[in-house]
């Protein structure tokens, strides 16, 4: 929605790139945009022609569950709200012409003739974000899906779970649309497979939250099912708080965890339940389990159009058909050709908050080519109009062709208009929002001298926009409309009941006009903005954060608080997936940093921060200065083990970080410590998945301790790995799993209760126990070496010391709180600071490098513009009646209010107009009533109470 | 649903006891919702008004009490679910101001069964649906508040 309402984003669907010429910085696209038969200038989205529409055929929104018509919107909220002609289905083609569609078009929206288009277009980079497809379970015959009628993929389950789905978010068995008693979710449906028909060899990473997520949302919807199975391999939460919402769903007494992919399922012809074989590895005996509905959690395929997506802008495809990145950079978002970028699915398995991350620094990678290009937001002179006086109201009632006139009395609403007080113009019309009506309306205002708006029609949500610019550009203040809904909230909900709808419709007239009467004009402010920026933290997403900015020409300031940039990078010998020289990678960025405008400050420290976005004054070790955002890079600490499993007490028992320092290959062999050892164990999950300690997933350990045993085990050494899941998610990780146990790598699976032990004698370790589950028996091994996989931390020094000087929270892991866990995966919840790389939560090098480019993005967006406009319907103390109590600045999530002591020490709240969201929680709070919630005051909020009840 | 409990009123009170009935909902999510229940043509009960607010934590028990004051049968509050809060934890603010609201109701001496507080998210016009009906049928049930006078038998 917000895309497609944003004045600087074209949205073209419908179409699709067929030919790309020239060079980044300069390409020339064309875009082909196949006929859509419905015009979009015309097209309101009202719907008659898909009521009068006599074509039913599946639809593909509901995965095939729900039905749709031949013209027809795609889904609910679609941008753009246009409908669409399948002209496959269409009877026009066929010998009867239908028509009714363009004979039930009040707008003449409809167009048969409609055909394809192309454009060229001037661009200077392209990002791809293309997605994926879902695998198609039939080609797995073991499972019978589509051959069994209550096997369902995870996709349909989602629809289903819908509430505005095809059931009404009832699960129900398709074969006799009942309830199922128990439900079964098969993991790995199409993932970790052989590469051929069983799908692809990668994990598909989101399916194991997906069904854990889906576990719970089953029982909320249908409390009566008695059982929930979940078959699994490895169990992989590993996210920022995954694993503690996994953890929270194993209280449900319902849930039971079965490891093991199961290998076959049949169905019982009677009962059409489903019988799940399969052998449970923990005790490794063969079961069989009965289930009413089966659900399968399909993985992501690559989509079949990158290829030809692919040859058009001449880049490369992966062994799997995603798009390939160009590692050489470490970064998730490069292609092999400059000036081409992808984000998200495209290039692999993501989740969701990872692709909005993508997303956010696949454009700080393109904006590179077009910031000079940036556009200019011309300030429009318009003159005010006067509207001193009593309250001249107009009200305008919008048809929306029958869409309201269909079943409200307009006449009635019309003359029950005019007896509303201080109306002094009532007039109704087919489309309001069509541009005659919208001139109509702006006429009006002007013979009328109305001084206050209302509009009749749909939802100030979509619509609110457009009658206020008209009010705008002909001089009337904006917030002297009021949007009253009589479509969306009224006639289209109380279809059958139009006396009773017509009677609400005058109430909501009757409320808008009271309300209308006491708004007020509020004009908008502006203040300058710093355009430069700092980034605390000279790691690797810091570093790729600051070089994204100096390539768009912003002034930037690097903090590193040690002596040399590079971060945990220059701890690292090697990187993964790629197996790149970590010391090539961190000498190449600082390379870059050094050779950039960039002012890199090593051994600095933030003393103080003070001011809001736009204007923050940094004083820092070494000097001050003003800047306009923050990005907060500052990383976490590795974990240091407090003992477990004998580390400090035993020399030969190390961490995976220290083990990188201490293992260097030499002639083709590898030492630890200059001595070749013969068996090398690790053990996963340390201080992680610990509620003790760390309640979360570290997710970066898994991979990395592959990477290490794939390293010991190519040079002839046994290597045993103790875990709980593997959880290598991510690219190539499962391929590189796969790879180590071709190797020969030993992997044995331990319990949180039944933790490994470790036998030593004076400072070595000599003997590890583990309990081998599905034998039963106690294993043990002979190690030179103990690895710990010891997870992430939040820096605590670093971290406290900023959550105090700008007021950023942090959430209950530690780490710093994003603004949203997956919509706003680098903002935090203060304007103009960010956060980039481990400082929220821990991540390897790859998507440190993603947010890092990300928060630079997020960055521009707000200090590309001289001045910032402040929106005027905030919250604004009267301190008159103020007594400084406080309780504002308590509850305000966004730190807008203060206290402010005045000259004769009378203590009074503030609210900082650039801060303030106008949520009005504030003004809720207020026991004195000295806050306004500007353009939602109690004044009229009251008036619209008093208009219904009293009036 | 709008069928039933239009049924219901007219069976309830043998007179027609249309109840009034003041909804708060936020603009992100709750108002969203009524809106998706429209795109989808949800037909439920016509029996109450919306007052759109940004955040369900603006909703001050002064608006609930001056509503109920007035003669108003119920009053529903309406915000985004937990997690979902455009306002990041206005909803939870709304939930304390309703425990407030909700004491000072009882205090009144009116059913505290008249106000309730419910989430709705952008995407659940039914459930939208469902809330205003099962409410509408809840105050149907308890009849005219005190204070309406318009239903003063």
């Amino acid at each position: 929605m917000d895309a497609g309402r944003h004045p600087n984003i074209d949205v073209l669907t419908n179409s699709e790139l067929v030919k790309l010429e020239g060079n980044a910085g300069s390409f020339r696209a064309t875009v082909r945009r196949h006929p859509r038969y419905v015009s979009e200038d015309l097209c309101t989205g009202c719907g008659q022609c898909y009521d009068n529409c006599p074509v039913i055929v599946p639809n593909e929104f509901e995965v095939g569950m729900g039905a749709r018509k031949a013209i027809y919107s795609p889904f609910p909220q679609a941008v753009p709200n246009t409908y669409i002609i399948d002209r496959e289905n269409c009877l026009n083609d066929d010998f009867l012409v239908c028509n009714n569609c363009l004979k039930s078009c009040d707008r003449n929206a409809i167009d048969f003739d409609d055909t394809a288009c192309d454009l060229e277009l001037d661009i200077g980079s392209v990002v791809v974000a293309t997605g994926f497809d879902v695998y198609d379970a039939s080609h797995l015959s073991s499972y019978g899906y589509r051959l069994y009628q209550n096997v369902l993929s995870n996709m349909e389950l989602e629809r289903i779970l819908n509430a505005t789905g095809p059931t009404r978010g009832h699960i129900v068995r398709p074969s006799d649309k009942k309830i199922p008693k128990n439900i079964a979710f098969i993991q790995c449906v199409g993932s970790r497979g052989d590469g051929r028909e069983s799908g692809c060899q990668y994990c598909s990473r989101f399916c194991c939250m997906n069904a854990v997520k889906d576990c719970k949302l089953v029982k909320l919807h249908e409390p009566g099912i008695e059982k929930i199975m979940m078959f699994y391999i490895d169990l992989r939460a590993a996210g920022r708080g995954f694993e503690e919402f996994y953890q929270s769903s194993l209280d449900m007494p319902e849930l039971e965890m079965i490891r093991g992919r199961p290998s076959k399922i049949l169905e019982d012809r009677e009962t059409k339940d489903l019988i799940i074989v399969s052998e449970d590895v923990e005790t490794g005996k063969i079961r069989k389990a009965r289930a009413g509905m089966v659900v399968l959690s399909t993985g992501a395929v690559a989509s079949e159009s990158n290829r030809k997506l692919a040859d058009v802008l001449g880049i490369d495809l992966d062994v799997n058909n995603f798009f390939e990145i160009d590692t050489k950079y470490g970064s998730p978002l490069h292609t092999c050709r400059e000036g081409i970028y992808v984000c998200g699915c495209a290039a692999g398995v993501n989740d969701i908050s990872d692709s909005v991350a993508q997303g956010s620094g696949a454009a700080a990678e393109a904006e590179k080519y077009v910031a000079k290009h940036r556009i200019k937001e011309e300030p429009r002179k318009i003159e005010p109009l006067d509207i001193t006086g009593p309250p001249r109201v107009g009200v305008f009632l919008c048809h929306c062709g029958i869409n309201i006139a269909g079943v409200l009395g307009m006449d009635e609403l019309h003359e029950y208009a005019k007896t509303l007080p201080d109306v002094v113009h009532v007039e109704n019309n087919t489309f309001l929002c069509s541009d005659e009506g919208q001139r109509m309306i702006q006429d009006r205002i002007i013979e009328h001298k109305l001084n206050r708006v209302v509009a009749a029609a749909c939802t100030p949500r979509t619509h609110e926009p457009i009658f206020r610019e008209s009010c705008e550009l002909i001089g009337l203040n904006k917030y002297l409309f009021e949007m009253v809904n009589v479509r969306d909230q009224c006639s289209w909900v109380h279809t059958d009941f139009p006396e009773e709808a017509t009677q609400k419709a005058k109430d909501l007239l009757k409320m808008g006009v009271a309300r209308a009467r006491h708004l007020q004009p509020l004009h908008q402010s502006t203040i300058p903005i710093n355009q430069s920026v700092l980034v605390i933290g000279g790691g690797v997403a810091g570093m790729c954060a600051a070089l994204e900015l100096d390539a768009q020409g912003i002034k930037v300031y690097l903090l590193e608080k040690t002596g040399h940039l590079g971060g945990r990078l220059n701890e690292l010998t090697k990187v993964y997936p790629a197996n790149l020289s970590a010391f090539e990678l961190a000498r190449a960025i600082v390379e870059k940093v050094k050779t950039s405008r960039i002012e890199a400050m090593p051994s600095t420290e933030v003393n103080s921060i003070s001011g809001f976005v736009g204007n923050f004054d940094v004083s820092t070790t070494n000097g001050s200065f003003k800047v306009g955002t923050i990005i907060l890079a500052i990383g976490s600490d590795v974990y240091k083990p407090n003992g477990e499993f004998g580390y400090g007490k035993y020399a030969n028992v190390v961490t995976n970080q220290e083990l990188e320092s201490i293992m260097h290959d030499s002639e083709g062999k590898i030492s630890i410590k200059g001595k070749e050892p013969k068996t090398v164990v690790f053990i996963q999950c340390v201080g992680s998945r610990n509620p003790e300690k760390n309640p979360g997933c570290s997710r970066f350990c898994c991979p990395t301790t592959i990477k290490q045993a794939i390293r010991l085990r190519e040079n002839g050494i046994n290597v045993v790995v103790l875990h709980r899941d593997m959880r290598t998610v991510g690219a190539l990780a499962e391929e590189q799993y796969r790879h180590a146990r071709a190797l020969g790598v030993k992997f044995l699976r331990y319990t949180p209760e039944r933790q490994p032990k470790i036998i030593g004698e004076n400072s070595k370790a000599e003997k590890v126990d583990i309990l081998e589950l599905a034998l039963n028996q106690t294993l043990e091994i002979d190690p030179d070496y103990i690895v710990l996989a010891a997870g992430m931390i939040p820096d605590e020094e670093s971290t406290s010391k900023l959550q105090n000087i700008l007021k950023v929270p942090r959430a209950a892991d530690g780490f710093f709180m994003q603004r949203h866990a997956k919509l706003g995966p680098v903002e935090t919840t203060t304007e103009g600071v960010f956060v980039a790389g481990c400082a929220a939560g821990p991540k390897d090098i790859s998507d440190s490098i993603a947010q890092g480019a990300a928060a630079a993005s997020r960055a521009v967006s707000i200090i590309s513009r001289d001045t910032i406009a402040l929106d005027p319907a905030v919250c604004v103390v009267d301190k008159s009646l103020c007594r400084g109590c406080g309780q504002c600045v308590d509850i305000c999530d966004y730190h807008a209010p203060a206290i402010e002591i005045s000259s004769s020490g009378i203590e009074t709240a503030k609210i900082n107009p650039a801060l303030c969201k106008g949520c009005g929680t504030c003004a809720s709070w207020c026991p004195t009533g000295a806050i306004a919630s500007m353009h939602f005051t109690d004044k009229q909020i009251n008036s619209m109470m008093d208009a219904l009840l009293a009036g | 649903m709008a069928e039933k409990s239009v049924k219901t009123k007219t069976k309830k009170t043998g007179k027609k006891f249309i109840p009034d009935i003041v909804a708060f909902a936020c603009n992100w999510c709750s108002y969203a919702g009524a809106d998706t229940a429209g795109v989808n043509r949800m037909q439920y009960s016509p029996n109450f008004r919306v007052i759109r607010t940004m955040c369900s934590g603006r909703v001050t028990p002064g608006f609930v009490l001056r509503a109920l004051k007035l003669g108003a049968d119920g009053v529903l509050v309406s915000g985004c679910h937990f997690g979902d809060c455009h306002y990041i934890f206005g909803n939870y603010k709304a939930v304390e101001q309703f425990e407030k609201t909700k004491k000072l109701v009882k205090t009144l001496g009116f059913d505290e069964r008249r106000i309730r507080l419910e989430w709705v998210s952008a995407a659940e016009g039914n459930r939208w649906a469902e809330v205003i009906d099962e409410f509408v049928a809840q105050i149907t049930e308890l009849g005219p508040s005190p204070l309406n006078n318009n239903h003063k038998s």
